[in-house]
């Protein structure tokens, strides 16, 4: 799972998602790409998952950029726990997502290939996503 | 290469809210600047400016702007800012072009051809820099920089300094050592079961180190005031 290899503090206060993502929004690697559409955070899992699900459907050839990063700690408190008495212990890692950031980038395969890589990556993501291509960037 | 012109009225109200209400009527803020007039607030059409961007030449190309009150400018778009989601223009920047001045563009490398990597060494393309900077002519700007890349082999790479451009009128600005395109070998299929058996592997996943340094001197600092308030109090 990704994850940061050195962090400077252990816990981290949860931010807002609001507005769209004006940096990280277009192709920067490949020809194909999965752009989400709603800001959410990503975990570790969900990204690892789609990952391999790409990985797995276009087999050999082609190359996969992943664009975003869990660098963000979220944090959970055990089950049956009274509330108060600090905050809980990290649980796992996550990506803050806002609504246009490039997910995953693709090259070296045709389109129809990247598209129905994607739309599997897709559905392993809890947001709304869109396929987009160099072709049709300005 | 078709003549592109592009309506404009200059714009007196600026600011967010004037923006919008300029992009509600299908046209979008812009500024025209460079030469040795000052900088010029307009409103352009989207559709043009679009058209222009699509065109085969892109960025690049060179097209009238044609002004209410104002004489014709020839101009190129030099930036232009995109919705990240909708994917609509938002603003561009116009920049005025002297016919006799060089000035430095990026121009798109497109490759053709299979190589031979690919094709018989069961390779990958990989396409390392999509478009090179040259100084030149606004009347010299090449649309495109087209390369054979059929020969290229496993391990073998095409540099920004093999590009066949012409010296008389172009000069390359990018670094001539630059890697356009490469062919490399296919890596060994990435293990699919690791990738599984972490997914499937429950619980927190350990945790990353710490940066302590500046941590436990504040902790000390704590300490050592508490200390001493304490004995203040005694």
């Amino acid at each position: 799972m990704l994850m940061p290899k050195k962090v400077k503090y252990r816990k981290q206060q949860r931010g807002r998602r609001k507005g769209k993502a004006w940096r990280g929004g277009s192709l920067a690697f490949g020809e194909y790409g999965l752009k989400a559409l709603e800001p959410a955070w990503i975990t570790d899992r969900q990204i690892e998952a789609a990952r391999v699900a790409i990985t797995r459907f276009i087999k050999r050839g082609g190359k996969l950029w992943i664009r975003i990063f869990p660098d963000k700690p979220y944090t959970k408190k055990p089950a049956e726990t009274r509330m108060g008495k600090g905050k809980g212990p990290p649980e796992r890692w996550v990506a803050v997502v806002k609504p246009g950031r490039i997910l995953f980038e693709m090259a070296g395969v045709d389109r129809e290939t990247a598209a129905e890589a994607m739309q599997l990556a897709a559905h392993k993501l809890p947001i709304v996503t869109k396929f987009v291509s160099r072709a049709e960037e300005f | 290469m078709a003549e592109f012109i592009v309506e404009a009225t200059v714009r007196n109200e600026l600011g967010k809210n004037a923006a919008r209400r300029i992009r509600q009527t299908g046209r979008i803020p812009a500024v025209l600047y460079g030469g040795q007039a000052p900088p010029l607030p307009v409103a352009v059409n989207t559709k043009q400016v679009a058209a222009i961007l699509r065109s085969e030449a892109g960025r690049n190309t060179i097209f009238t702007v044609r002004i209410a009150g104002h004489e014709d400018v020839r101009a190129m778009v030099k930036d232009w800012l995109v919705d990240p989601v909708k994917g609509q223009l938002l603003h561009v920047d116009l920049q005025r072009v002297a016919m006799d001045v060089r000035l430095r563009v990026k121009v798109p490398v497109h490759t053709f051809g299979d190589p031979v990597g690919v094709k018989v060494q069961g390779g990958i393309l990989e396409t390392v820099t999509r478009e090179v900077e040259l100084e030149c002519l606004p009347g010299d700007i090449p649309d495109e920089i087209r390369v054979d890349i059929s020969d290229l082999t496993i391990g073998k790479h095409l540099r920004a300094g093999d590009l066949p451009l012409d010296p008389q009128k172009i000069r390359l600005v990018t670094d001539p050592d630059r890697v356009i395109v490469h062919v490399v070998a296919l890596r060994a299929e990435e293990e699919a079961v690791p990738a599984e058996a972490a997914l499937a592997a429950e619980g927190a996943p350990a945790e990353p180190e710490v940066i302590r340094k500046g941590k436990k001197e504040v902790e000390e600092e704590e300490g050592e005031a508490e200390e001493r308030s304490r004995e203040k109090e005694e």
